[in-house]
C-alpha cells in the first residue's frame, strides 16, 4: 500500500462527507431590513488590534451608483476579494478615495479613513468602521434615513428604483479624478428570457434599468460571459449560489423571494 | 528481500493507514446506503408538536422562550411569518432579540400592542422591564399556570382531528380556520404565480411506492418565496435529488415535515398505501 | 550568512523607504490638481469608451483591445496600491472591449 493508491480513497471519503455534511435545502433568517446588503470585512483588521469592518450597503447606495464603487474605484463584489489595506486608505484608494477628510457628502466632509497620523484618541473614529461586535450609533439610523422612501418586500424593504424616480436620492454617477469621463450610454432595449419551468412567467430584463447603475463593465464579461444571446443557460442553482444574476441579487440588491420582480411578464 | 528495521515499520505503518481508511470507508457507504431507506422516528404528544425553544439569550431574559406552532398556524399562514416577517425554520438560527422586537420586527411585527388581529390588539412582547412585567410569561413560559392565554385541548377541541393531531387541511376547507396571509405595512401583494399541475416524485428504493406532489396544496400556505428557492432551489423536476435521511434531518421537505407540518412516521400521507413491507 | 547586523541594516532601509513611498503617493493623481502622468492619460483615454461599446466597429474594439494590452506592463510597474487599483480597472476595462468585440465576430458570421 503506497500513498498513490490512497489518494484516489480519500477523495473518495472527502466526496462522501461532503453528501452528508451539505446544508443546503432548509431555510435561513431574512437578515432584517438595515442587516441586508451588511458585508464584515476582516482581511488585516485583526492583525492591527481592531473590530473587524462592517459596511452596510444601504447608506452608500443611496449616494452612489454601483458603478462608481465597484468599477472606478475598483472594490471586487466578493467579501475580502479587493484586499483593501489601511495604507491603500491613507493613499487616497479604495475607502480613501472618499474618506479623506475632504471629500464633501450631505453639505459636510467625509471622515478621515486609516490615516496614518492616527493616535489612540482617534479609535472612536477608526470604530466607524471597525465596529463589528461594538455597539456603535451609527451617523444615520435606518429608519429615520428610510422613513420618506418608497417601500418593497424584502432585502432593505425599500424600492431602490422608486426612490431615484421620485428624486428622492440622487446616486452619484461620477467622481471627478477618479471616474473616467464617459458619454452617456446607447439605448438598450427590453429583452424576455425564458424560464426553463413551463407556466412560470417569463423573465423581463431591461438593460437600461441595469446599467442606470452598473454600466457594462459591472456585468460584462465577469458576471455574464455568454456573448451571444441564450447561449449560456443559467438556474435558479446557479444564481441562487451567487453566480450570473445572483452576483447582486442574493446580499445587496433585491433577493430571489421576490420571484415576480424578474418573472414578471404577464402569461 | 531483507529489510531493516525502519522499512518494516514504515510498512507496519503503512498497513495500520490503509486499514483504518478502509473501515471508515466502509461505515461512510455503508451509511449512505442506509441514508436511503432512513425511517424517521415517532413524533412527541400532539399538545407539544411544533413547538420550538428558543435560547439565543437565555442568560438575559426572563427564561426561554416555548414556541407552540398550533396558536399561530391557526391564524396565519406559513408564508407570513417565514417570508413577509422572515423567521428561519432552524431553532435559534432567526436572531430574536428583545430589541429587534421591540424595533418592530420577529415577533414584534405583530406583537407591538397596537396590531388589530381578530378584533383586539396584540399584547406587546418585550415591552417593558422583565422584573415587573407579567407579559413575559405569555411567552417566557411554559404551561397556562405560569401565564399562557390558550390551551391545546381546549383550543383544538372543536378542529377536526386527524390520525395524529389536527386536521389543518379539513380546518381550512370547513371555514372553521381562516390564517391572514396579508399584514398591512409588511406584506405586499403581488401577481399570481400559476400553480404547476400536480406531478410524481419517484421514492430512492423501489419498493415504496411514488409520491403524487401536489404544488396547490402547499402554495396556498406556503406561497412560492417560502420553498424557492432556498429549500427546493431547483426548476427543473428531477435536477435535485434527496432521500429520507434529508428529511429526517430537517432539509428538503423535511424543512417542514417531520418537526411542524406533519410527522414523518405516517408514510402514507405521502407515498400513498405506504412502503410495501409494512403492509404484513 | 544573515548577520544581525545585515537584517538590522535591511531594516533601516526598509523603515526609511515606507514613509518617503508615503510622502510621494499621499493622495491620487488628479487630472485637475497635479500633473497627469502618461500612461494614467492613456488608461482615461482608452477606458472612457466602455459606453460606447455596443456601437463602435470591429477595428476599433481592436485596437481599444491593443491599446489596453499596452498598458498593462506600465501599470505592473507601479506602487502596491495603484498597481492594485489600476489593474483591476483595466481588468474590467479591457474585458468588456474584448467580450463585445467576440460578440460581434460572433454575430458576423
Amino acid at each position: 500500500m503506497n500513498g498513490r493508491r490512497l489518494v484516489p480513497l480519500v477523495f473518495i471519503l472527502l466526496f462522501f462527507c461532503c453528501q452528508t455534511l451539505s446544508q443546503t435545502g432548509t431555510k435561513k433568517a431574512r437578515p432584517l431590513p438595515y442587516e441586508y446588503g451588511r458585508v464584515v470585512i476582516n482581511n488585516f483588521s485583526n492583525k492591527a488590534d481592531l473590530a473587524p469592518v462592517v459596511f452596510e450597503h444601504w447608506l452608500h447606495r443611496s449616494k452612489y451608483t454601483c458603478r462608481v464603487c465597484h468599477v472606478d474605484i475598483g472594490f471586487a463584489m466578493k467579501t475580502g476579494a479587493t484586499g483593501i489595506n489601511a495604507a491603500d486608505n491613507a493613499r487616497g484608494y479604495y475607502c480613501g478615495t472618499c474618506h479623506n477628510g475632504k471629500m464633501v457628502s450631505d453639505g459636510k466632509p467625509i471622515f478621515e479613513a486609516c490615516s496614518r497620523k492616527a493616535t489612540f484618541d482617534d479609535r472612536k473614529r477608526c470604530e466607524r468602521c471597525h465596529s463589528y461586535g461594538k455597539k456603535v450609533a451609527g451617523e444615520y439610523d435606518f429608519f429615520r434615513f428610510s422613513a420618506p422612501l418608497p417601500k418593497e418586500r424584502f432585502g432593505n424593504g425599500l424600492d431602490w428604483e422608486k426612490s431615484e424616480e421620485l428624486g428622492l436620492i440622487h446616486p452619484v454617477a461620477f467622481l471627478e479624478g477618479v471616474s473616467v469621463q464617459r458619454k452617456s450610454l446607447s439605448a438598450q432595449k427590453d429583452f424576455a428570457l425564458d424560464p426553463k419551468l413551463e407556466g412560470m412567467p417569463e423573465i423581463i430584463f431591461s438593460h437600461k434599468k441595469h446599467t442606470v447603475w452598473n454600466g457594462c463593465e459591472l456585468c460584462h464579461p465577469e458576471i455574464f460571459m455568454g456573448v451571444k444571446k441564450g447561449s449560456r443557460k443559467y438556474t435558479m442553482v446557479d444564481i441562487s449560489e451567487g453566480r450570473s444574476c445572483g452576483a447582486c441579487h442574493t446580499t445587496v440588491a433585491f433577493p430571489l423571494t421576490d420571484c415576480q420582480r424578474c418573472h414578471s411578464k404577464p402569461v | 528481500m531483507r529489510m531493516c528495521s525502519s522499512q518494516k515499520r514504515t510498512k507496519r505503518n503503512e498497513r495500520s493507514i490503509f486499514l483504518i481508511v478502509l473501515a471508515f470507508a466502509v461505515l461512510l457507504l455503508g451509511s449512505y446506503a442506509s441514508a436511503q431507506i432512513y425511517l424517521p422516528k415517532a413524533p412527541p404528544e400532539p399538545s407539544a408538536y411544533g413547538r420550538v425553544i428558543l435560547q439565543s439569550h437565555v442568560a438575559t431574559s426572563p427564561g426561554p422562550v416555548v414556541f407552540d406552532h398550533w396558536l399561530h398556524r391557526s391564524k396565519f399562514t406559513c408564508r407570513l411569518c417565514h417570508v413577509d416577517v422572515g423567521f428561519a425554520m432552524k431553532a435559534n438560527a432567526t436572531g430574536i432579540s428583545a430589541s429587534t422586537n421591540r424595533e418592530g420586527f420577529h415577533c414584534g411585527a405583530c406583537h407591538d400592542g397596537k396590531r388589530v388581529i381578530e378584533g383586539r390588539a396584540v399584547f406587546a412582547s418585550c415591552s417593558g422591564d422583565a422584573a415587573s412585567n407579567k407579559q413575559c410569561a405569555r411567552c417566557h413560559s411554559t404551561d397556562k399556570k405560569s401565564g399562557r392565554k390558550y390551551e391545546y385541548n381546549a383550543f383544538t377541541a372543536k378542529l377536526p382531528a386527524a390520525d395524529y393531531g389536527v386536521n389543518w387541511e379539513a380546518a381550512e376547507k370547513s371555514g372553521v380556520i381562516r390564517p391572514v396571509d396579508f399584514l398591512d405595512g409588511l406584506s405586499v401583494k403581488k401577481a399570481r404565480i400559476q400553480n404547476r399541475e400536480d406531478f410524481s416524485i419517484k421514492a430512492a428504493v423501489s419498493w415504496v411506492k411514488p409520491i403524487t406532489f401536489s404544488h396547490e396544496k402547499h402554495s396556498i400556505w406556503n406561497g412560492c418565496e417560502l420553498c424557492h428557492p432556498e429549500i427546493f432551489p431547483t426548476a427543473k423536476k428531477g435536477e435535485l435529488s434527496f432521500s429520507m435521511y434529508s428529511n429526517v434531518h430537517g432539509r428538503r421537505c423535511g424543512a417542514c415535515h417531520g418537526k411542524v407540518a406533519s410527522p414523518l412516521n405516517n408514510c402514507q400521507k405521502c407515498h400513498p398505501r405506504g412502503p410495501e413491507w409494512a403492509e404484513n | 550568512m544573515l548577520k544581525r547586523e545585515n537584517i538590522a541594516v535591511v531594516l533601516v532601509l526598509v523603515g526609511l523607504a515606507v514613509p518617503c513611498n508615503m510622502r510621494a503617493a499621499s493622495s491620487p493623481p488628479s487630472s485637475t490638481t497635479e500633473a497627469v502622468e502618461g500612461w494614467q492619460k492613456e488608461f482615461e483615454d482608452v477606458c472612457s469608451k466602455t459606453q460606447d461599446a455596443m456601437i463602435l466597429s470591429i477595428d476599433e474594439l481592436t485596437a481599444l483591445v491593443q491599446k489596453c494590452d499596452t498598458l498593462m506592463p506600465q501599470i505592473e510597474k507601479l506602487d502596491e496600491t495603484r498597481k492594485k487599483v489600476y489593474m483591476g480597472r483595466l481588468r474590467m476595462c479591457r474585458g468588456l472591449y474584448a467580450y463585445v468585440l467576440e460578440s460581434k465576430k460572433n454575430e458576423k458570421k
